[in-house]
């Protein structure tokens, strides 16, 4: 202790330290100290210093769990709006599974036995009933060909299929095609003005833009009719 | 000291009380904690999650090629709130407007194809049984289209339900074998019913916490059950071939007047049915149209005397026997009376003629097959018939199949069945079962197992309910082919060579003309007439067997004919046989 206290004034530093900086140093000297002779401070020692409380650790330590706690209320506001991201895009999913699976089931319909042959019927096809091959290699005829006669499967599809019914036929009239694509119109018509004016408007306007209203109209319900002109 | 006494009794009365209020607190602390633990976190849970079923889609069943014959779709039914039935604010063009119950009623019958007025009696109606009531269908399994338009309204006490139900693109192709299932998802008929287990799916659940909105709070997702979709069933049909078949079979049908009618086109190679047809026919999304008895597979269900067309299965067992050969002669009277009593005719008058066993065939002379069969004890050919396949149900999975009868054992057998069972008369068969006789011809005499599924598919590509393949040799390799050739005379120079002629093939085939039964134990005026044969003979790949009962217009196998002919030349175009120029061995009939 003794010697702590002879060698303090021999410091270079302590005079300046408390005049200009005046920090407050918690072991500094009170200022009503007589001025004939410097104020007496106890030096810390290296210990000492070492132990003090850092403003920068300090600041770290605060700032980092704010920085926590500001990543955790971004993360969880993040999450939230992803929630409802998802959410809104599996009712999507869910919305078009169900459209794709309404369009599926009016392909499968039209792929079915029935309507393909019942077009080509329509369109003047008949079965030949005798088969017969053309051999490539040496433009050998096998079998024995025969022009079909119109007697077999010239009747119609006699495999009913209640599926079919009211679906038009390749070779029916462009009219009776374009009744499907006219029906949906009425659903947005129903509920505002805006698009029964518009519709309106269309009509008056040309057939050909109605149709094409129309058809876009259908949207994923059911497959557009195509307009031909 | 009185004093420390009074204190010391004082703090151990508080010491007392503290340790009864704490020990009551732990009681309570373990009971909700540890013993109701479950239960009061189930509460909890329940009050603020909600649980969501996923539905397991039942399988689809599709044909050889992988088309889809029935499959599973989400249809709507429309449900409003009768007690809520009021009119509603409603926003048209930025502006709140009223919308009356009328106008609401007019809107929803509109989308529905129903009048205004049929809504609001449903409406009415309800609230008169029970004025609270909140649940009513206004119609039941409308598609999306319909659902959309529906929604669209925006009429606030309408509603829609999911109802998962069943359709079948192809219709009534191969409707006999699909089958079909009810209302509330449960399997009827056919393969739907036959194969439920492969087809049907499991449920499943997720349960979430929600926020006020609805919306599911991340990272909530408590309890979940994952769904099992069904297996896709594969059949060995091929639903274009189905058709041809169906629609042949359909229109013939209908010009002679049959009563019922089938048709049965298998591979010969393999045992599989590539084609079943049934007239009528059920369309199994329409299944109210046919009546309830046409609405099955009688190729399968139905049995009836197969006649002539069996003498085939005879004359081969006779030759693998040994006792007969192609040409083996006999002498064919009109009638014979044998000496155990039995008296047997043929068909048409004519006087005694020399057949040879081909001839037998030719003419389908029952007292020339008589002579035959008779060389074969009725055990031999009781045996033979077992090994046939016949008697017994056929390996395809089909729901309630018929065995066939064959009228007990050689031993019940009477006088007159003993030889009517060696011409198709007197047991039973069904169609597959002939077809089957006829593949085993065919296929050098081994008989493979009738094949109608190829497998079952399970989501995870798990392939179950394969059938076996392994076939077995009824008669010899040469008593087929002999047999084999005799068909082909049959088709050569029977009394219908110039209908069934497919020129270019060599086809064997035969007819068969069978009296019906009355029902009470005599034959009716009826007939059973069918064509059963393969081709090309010279190397057979398919069978085709044709059977119309009662055709009214035309009572005999000339009828069947043409539907043989159509059929076997579509199978022969469908499947790329190419015809062979080989001639066919030329057999003597008579002697």
């Amino acid at each position: 202790m003794n010697e702590t206290l002879a060698r303090a004034p021999q410091m270079p530093v302590w005079g300046s330290l408390a005049q200009s900086a005046a920090a407050p140093e918690p072991i500094q000297a009170p200022s009503a100290t007589p001025s004939w002779r410097p104020s007496i401070t106890i030096a810390p020692t290296r210990d000492q210093r070492r132990a003090r409380p850092r403003l920068f650790y300090a600041i770290v330590a605060v700032s980092g769990v704010a920085a926590i706690f500001i990543a955790k209320l971004l993360l969880s506001v993040a999450l939230s709006q992803g929630a409802y991201e998802s959410s809104h895009a599996e009712s999507e999913l869910k919305h078009l599974q169900q459209n794709a699976q309404a369009v599926g089931e009016d392909l499968d319909r039209v792929k079915s036995p029935q309507y393909l042959a019942e077009n080509a019927a329509a369109l003047g096809m008949v079965t030949n009933a005798h088969p017969a091959y053309l051999r490539l290699s040496d433009g050998a005829v096998l079998g024995q060909p025969q022009a079909a006669d119109s007697a077999t499967g010239g009747a119609g599809n006699a495999v009913p299929n209640s599926l079919l019914t009211g679906v038009p036929l390749v070779t029916d009239p462009p009219p009776a095609a374009a009744e499907p694509a006219a029906k949906p119109a009425e659903k947005p018509a129903t509920k505002t003005h805006k698009t029964t004016d518009a519709a309106a408007t269309a009509g008056a306007a040309g057939t050909t833009e109605a149709a094409t209203a129309a058809g876009a109209g259908v949207g994923p319900a059911g497959i557009p009719t195509p307009v031909t002109h | 000291m009185k004093f420390g006494r009074s204190s010391r009794r004082r703090s151990l009365f508080a010491m007392v009380a503290l340790l009864a209020l704490v020990s009551v607190f732990v009681v309570r602390l373990v009971d909700i904690q540890i013993v109701r633990a479950d239960e009061l976190n189930a509460a909890s849970l329940a009050a603020r999650s909600t649980t969501e079923d996923i539905l397991g889609a039942r399988g689809s069943i599709v044909d050889a090629s992988g088309k889809v014959l029935a499959q599973s779709v989400m249809r709507y039914d429309v449900v409003i709130s009768p007690k809520n039935a009021k009119p509603f604010e409603r926003e048209v063009d930025g502006k709140d407007a009223t919308v009356s119950v009328a106008q609401a009623s007019a809107e929803l019958g509109r989308a529905l194809g129903m009048s205004g007025e049929s809504v609001q009696a449903i409406i009415a109606d309800s609230l008169k049984d029970d004025p609270d009531s909140d649940y009513a269908y206004v119609k039941k399994m409308v598609d999306l289209a319909t659902w959309q338009a529906v929604d669209a309204l925006d009429i606030q006490w309408v509603y829609g339900e999911g109802h998962p139900s069943r359709t079948y693109p192809d219709g009534a192709v191969a409707g006999n074998i699909v089958g079909f299932v009810g209302d509330d998802g449960e399997a009827l008929a056919g393969e739907e019913a036959a194969a439920d287990k492969c087809l049907v799916g499991k449920d499943g659940s997720t349960s979430y916490q929600t926020g006020v909105d609805g919306v599911e709070i991340p990272g909530s997702t408590t309890d979940s059950v994952a769904a099992k979709n069904g297996g896709t069933l594969k059949l060995t049909i091929d639903s274009d071939l189905q058709w041809n078949v169906q629609q042949a079979l359909a229109q013939q049908a209908q010009a002679v007047g049959a009563a019922w009618g089938t048709a049965v086109v298998q591979e010969v190679k393999t045992g599989k049915l590539v084609a079943v047809a049934d007239y009528p026919s059920v369309d199994p999304n329409n299944i109210d149209a046919t009546d309830a008895e046409d609405r099955g597979s009688r190729a399968f269900t139905a049995s009836y005397e197969p006649g002539s067309t069996f003498k085939a299965l005879t004359a081969a067992s006779a030759i693998d026997a040994g006792v007969a050969d192609p040409l083996t002669q006999v002498v064919a009277p009109y009638r014979i009376n044998f000496p155990n009593g039995a008296d047997i005719n043929d068909s048409e008058y004519h006087g005694d003629e020399n057949l040879t066993l081909t001839g037998v065939l030719i003419e389908s002379s029952n007292t020339g097959m008589s002579q035959i069969g008779e060389k074969l004890t009725d055990q031999q050919r009781y045996d033979y018939y077992k090994k046939f396949g016949l008697g017994t149900e056929t390996e395809a999975d089909f729901p309630a199949q018929d065995p066939g009868n064959l009228n007990g054992t050689p031993d019940s057998w009477d006088p007159q069945t003993k030889y009517a069972t060696m011409f198709g008369q007197g047991l039973t068969t069904t169609a597959v079962q002939i077809a089957s006789v006829y593949q085993t011809i065919a296929n050098g005499g081994v008989r493979l197992p009738v094949q109608l599924v190829e497998g079952c598919t399970q989501e995870d590509g798990t392939v179950t309910d394969v059938p076996s393949t392994k076939g077995e040799q009824v008669v010899s390799a040469t008593a087929a082919k002999q047999t084999s050739d005799i068909l082909e005379m049959v088709y050569q120079q029977g009394w219908l060579a110039n209908v069934w002629n497919i020129p270019g093939y060599r086809v064997a085939s035969k007819t068969g003309t069978a009296q019906m039964p009355d029902g009470n134990g005599g034959y009716s005026h009826g007939y059973l007439v069918s064509v059963s044969g393969f081709a090309p003979a010279d190397d057979p790949q398919y069978v085709v067997s044709v059977s119309l009962a009662d055709p009214v217009n035309m009572n005999t196998s000339g009828a069947a004919a043409p539907i043989f002919k159509q059929v076997m030349s579509q199978v022969l175009k469908k499947y790329r046989v190419v015809p062979t120029d080989t001639a066919a061995t030329q057999l003597p009939a008579n002697w």
